[in-house]
Parts: C-alpha cells; structure tokens; sequence
C-alpha cells in the first residue's frame, strides 16, 4: 500500500489528478456547508444532476468536447434549473421540495436522452462524454487542474471576503437585511459559488454524485464542531482526502470510476461522524446509560434511607426483595446494590439484606437532605 | 455629519399610507401611524391582523404596495442604524453552529459594513450587552443549549449592540418564563427612559397597560392608536377581534380591586 502511494505520488499524472482532486475536495466542502447550513441540500443536488442537459448541449452545439463551452454550458442549466424552481414555487401552490424533485428528474431525463441521441451521433468526438455522469479523475490533465484551482481560488476568496454577511444569509437573512446588507446578492453569490463549485466537479466526480461531494462533508464536519469556521475548515479537509482516497482507490483498481470512489470515502467519515462524534448516536447512548445508572444508585441509596429513617435508625438493614418492591419490572435493584457496594455506600448484612455504610449515609444526605423535626 | 442627527420635532417613527399585499391578500391596508420619541408602544391584534408585516415593513423587509416610512423625520433607508431589530425568536434555527458572544455581536455589522469583520471593540459591547441581560455568564455556550427565555435575552442584547434610537421588538415576551419577561420588560423601560422608542408585537392583552403608555390596535387596517389610557377599551377591542375576545379592559381595574 505504501509502495503504491509513493509510485502515485512521484508519478507527474497521478500527482496532478491528486492535486486536482484536493483542490476539488477543498472547494466543495467550503462550498457545501454554506448549502447545508442554509437547508438546501437539495438544490445542490438538483443543481449537479440539472448540469447535464447543458454538457450536453454545449457538446452539440461546439461539435467537440472543449472544457469551456461545456462548462459554461453546465453552469448555465444548473443556473435554470434554480431559476425554474423559484418560478414554480413564487406563482403556483407546488411546495419547495416538490418543485426541487420535479426540476431535478426533468433536467436529469432531458440530459440522459440528449446523451443517448449525441451518443448514436456517427463521430467519435463524443467518446466519453458519459463519463461526466461519474466522474473520472484519470482523465484530468494539468489545464484541468488549474481552472479547478483557480475557480476554487475564487469561490475561496468570496467565502472570506463576505464572511460575516454569509453568516447573516445563514442564520438570520431578516436581521442583515435591516442594517442594510443585500441578503438577495448574498443568496445569488452563494448560487454562484455552489454552481462553480459543481462545475469544476463534473470531470472528477459527475453530476450524478457531486452534490454528494458539497453536503456530506459537511454534515460530517458539523457533527465535530459547534463553531462554524471551524466546521467550514473541516469540511474543506474531510473532502481534500476523501477526494485523494477516492482518486487513488479509483487508480488502484481497473474499471473503479472514481466519483464512487470518492463518495464511498467520505460517506465512511460522514457514518463514522454521525455514530461516534461528541454528540453521535453511540456517544449519547452511552452518557444516556451512564446517567440512567447513577439514576437508579441514587434512588436506592434514597429508598434504602427512607426504609431505615422508618426505624429511626439510618442503618436498619433491608431485604433485597423490599427494596425491589414498587420498582418498575427490569430495574435491576441487585446490580445497583452491588455498584453501591463496590462505592463503598452499602454494606451487607446477613444474607438478603442490605444497610447503609456512614459513607452512604452522607452520600445520600448531600442530595435529600433529612427534615429536621424528623 | 449634521444630516445624521435624527430630527427633534419629527415623530420617532411614522407611517402614511402603508398598504402591503401578498400575492391576492392584503395584509395591512392604509395604515397611518405616529410614534412619538421617547413612547413604549404595543402592537396588539389577532393572527394575521399584520403585526409582523408591520414591523418588517418599517424596516424595508417587505415590499410596499403602497406607503412612506420615516424615522426621525428621514426615509427610513438613511436611517437603517437608528433601527435595532429582535425578530420572533422561532425565525431562525437555534441549531446553528454559533456562540452566543457571537450571535450577540452580530449586532455590530451593521455600523462594521461591508466586509469589515469585528475585533476586540465589538466582543466588549457584546459582552457588555450580554451583562445588561443577565447573560455574561453564558457568552461562550453554543446556543443550542439556551432555553427559550435565554434565546429572547440574546437576542435583545444583539438588538442592544446595534445601540440605535429605535427599538423594533416582534413578541419578545412569546413563550419566555416570568423572570425573562420582568428583565426584559426593566432593561425596556430603561431604554425608554433613556429617550429610546420602543415598538413591540405584544400578545397578552392582560399586562398591556402595566407594560407600554401607547398602543396600536390593529386587524389589516388600523382600529386605533394613541394612549393606552384612551384607546384601549372594549369597543376598540371587540373592533378588533370581533366579538371573540373575552377581555374588557374596563373590567380589569375592577378586579384588581377585588
């Protein structure tokens, strides 16, 4: 493994494609939280899949697959797309997310039928224009590579210089509106960025997973932080290697393009994000069992007091079994005996029966305390 | 900058002619309107009367069918950083990955500009701001762990930050617990004292007229507006609400008495 990513890495074209592929990592994970955290996932989504009719088309029209025209042409039908959504949505009763799914299958139809007819078409120009449904790095060459860095450099540049009116946009459009601040050009400039950030991805990644590209990382990211710089700064890294993973897995086995390649690798820190961050699915199960257990310790630490209070005596031992009485079925009142034991708190006394140690006496009086004129 | 000095015999806020339409509906229709300098005033009306719309409206964030908005005699464009603003607290998403410090000095952008990010003199008024609401102690917890009551108070001291003349508060009392409301009613009344105006969407008919000496009463077009003494009796009320309202502001003084 190490022998293979020394070979890729001193390699000219393997460097440039890893290159290219960070960059695009980079790009898109900044990019995406802006999507993300605005809620719109799924007009990035619907805008990566709308990019193909228009590659198509510029394909057509120019008769060659020349970079520019076609993105150009990508840009212009993710642009409509957006464009054709809020139409529907600002004049009609169709709802967002139904306007969105809508845009999305007929732009993605009307590009896989024009690929099926330019495909068909007698010469071989169009050789490959398939592969801009997902993605295939190897094919970068170092012209690529630098349009992808330099609309990065761009939509990076945008990023940082608007920053506080971008968070406004996110969090509260109505309040940056009243001081003044245009949230209409800060929406139009985040479409901007989103679509340039599609567009440098279709070689690499497609149209079909890009949009994987923009949120997954940064949903990843959130789940880490609370702080969105930070979250901002750890999308872009979580997408950077992915995008190298991805790039040399596809690299390493025939026939492996390598949008899925990529989307593999970052959907593996995406699922590990989400189960084992600070506030993933694993880690809050496990302080919800923790905390359950100290829970029901206290509880009979607290039964096992008022029982021998009763006896006006704190250290009247009782049976397991009264202890158990008027529990709900399943509390285990053995096991948090046992754990009151090994804490020191209770001490047996004969065979069934249970008293409290001084020390559980104290502890127990720390969270209820004894009525006075008891 | 003589021009910027907020005119002292115009009215804090006025409002002619203001209709706003979405799409086939009319939400406010002529409304004429004069808050003078210095006045605690309640918007009161039932769901959909545009108590909402009238406060974003004099704020630019609607668009008008019609009507001229003025703050300190001046349209309200050139007044934008006389305007402090605390929008409902369900409008945005308490989830986002911010600070509260943070949150808190958002309210420095706008006399920060374009581009200009804040620095050391913005965290102080943050956390001076979070101080008057009893917050201090709370600037670096992510607020996704505020309750309601503290959510309102960060947003009122967001609105302090922005240290403006006019004070535009949509239902800053919604759902927050007993304490919250007498602080933000006391750090309120300061601002008033002060010589700040204040304009707040209120719901509660009940503690009107202990919190605020002028109202609008509102349903779409204006019912009525002036003292809370004058106006705010039953007729204006019912006017208002129709015949579903069960609060008889004349009642009250009787009760109370009880």
């Amino acid at each position: 493994m190490l022998d293979f990513a020394v070979e890729l890495f001193s390699d000219y074209t393997a460097r440039t494609i890893i290159l290219g592929a960070a960059s695009l990592g980079i790009v898109s994970g900044v990019v995406g939280s802006y999507a993300v955290l605005r809620k719109q996932s799924l007009v990035g989504d619907v805008m990566s899949h709308a990019a193909l009719p228009g590659i198509v088309i510029a394909f057509l029209i120019m008769g060659v697959k020349e970079q520019l025209p076609i993105f150009i042409g990508a840009a212009l039908s993710a642009i409509l797309a957006v464009f054709v959504i809020n139409l529907v949505t600002g004049n009609s009763r169709v709802k967002t997310d139904s306007a969105m799914g809508m845009a999305l299958s007929v732009f993605f139809g009307l590009g896989l039928v024009l690929l099926t007819y330019a495909q068909r078409m007698p010469n071989a120009n169009q050789a490959g224009l398939d592969k801009f449904l997902f993605g295939q790095a190897e094919a970068l060459v170092e012209k690529d590579v630098l349009i992808i860095g330099l609309t990065g450099f761009f939509a990076l540049l945008v990023v940082g210089l608007f920053w506080k009116e971008l968070k406004l946009l996110c969090f509260d459009p109505d309040f940056g509106g009243t001081m003044g601040f245009s949230m209409k050009s800060m929406d139009m400039l985040v479409t901007v960025v989103i679509v340039s950030a599609i567009v440098i991805g279709l070689q690499t990644v497609g149209v079909v997973l890009m949009s994987s590209m923009l949120i997954t990382p940064a949903v990843a990211a959130r789940q880490w932080t609370g702080n969105m710089g930070s979250m901002v700064i750890l999308a872009a890294l979580i997408a950077a290697v992915s995008g190298m993973t991805g790039v040399a897995l596809s690299a390493g086995f025939e026939n492996v393009p390598t949008g899925p390649a990529v989307i593999v690798c970052v959907s593996v820190i995406a699922f590990f994000s989400v189960l084992f961050s600070p506030n993933g699915f694993f880690t809050l199960r496990f302080k919800d069992a923790r905390s359950r257990r100290e829970i029901k310790k206290d509880y009979v630490l607290k039964v096992l007091h008022d029982l021998a209070l009763e006896h006006d005596d704190p250290g009247y031992a009782h049976s397991e079994r009264l202890l158990a009485l008027g529990s709900e079925k399943g509390f285990n009142v053995k096991k948090s005996l046992w754990e009151l034991q090994t804490a020191g708190y209770v001490e047996k006394a004969g065979e069934e029966n249970w008293r409290l140690t001084s020390n559980g006496i104290r502890e127990v009086r720390k969270f209820s305390p004894v009525e006075k004129d008891r | 900058m003589n021009s910027g000095e907020p005119n002292q015999v115009a009215p804090a806020i006025r409002v002619t002619d203001l209709t706003v339409a979405y799409g086939d509906k009319t939400v406010l229709w002529d409304i004429d309107i004069e808050i003078p300098k210095g006045a605690m005033v309640a918007v009161v009306g039932p769901n959909g009367a545009g108590k909402t719309t009238l406060i974003k409206s004099i704020q630019g964030l609607v668009p008008r069918v019609a009507g001229v908005i003025s703050i300190h005699g001046r349209p309200y464009e050139k007044q934008r950083k006389e305007m402090s603003y605390v929008p409902q607290r369900g409008s945005v998403d308490w989830d986002f990955p911010t600070s509260v410090v943070d949150t808190v000095k958002m309210g420095s952008y706008g006399d920060l500009g374009w581009i200009r990010r804040p620095g050391r003199k913005e965290h102080e008024k943050a956390l001076s701001a979070l101080e008057k609401v009893d917050m201090l102690e709370f600037a670096q917890r992510q607020i996704s762990q505020l309750s309601g009551g503290q959510q309102q108070r960060v947003f009122l001291a967001r609105a302090l930050v922005q240290s403006a003349s006019v004070y535009l508060l949509d239902e800053p009392f919604q759902g927050v617990d007993a304490t919250t409301e007498k602080a933000i009613v006391r750090i309120l009344k300061e601002l008033v004292n002060g010589g700040k105006t204040v304009l707040a969407v209120h719901h509660d008919l009940n503690t009107v007229s202990e919190y605020y000496e002028r109202i609008a009463i509102l349903n779409v077009g204006l019912v009525a507006s002036g003292k809370v003494d004058e106006v705010f009796n039953s007729e204006n009320l019912k006017r208002a609400y129709g015949g579903k309202t069960s609060f008889f502001p004349e009642r009250k003084s009787a009760r109370r008495a009880v």
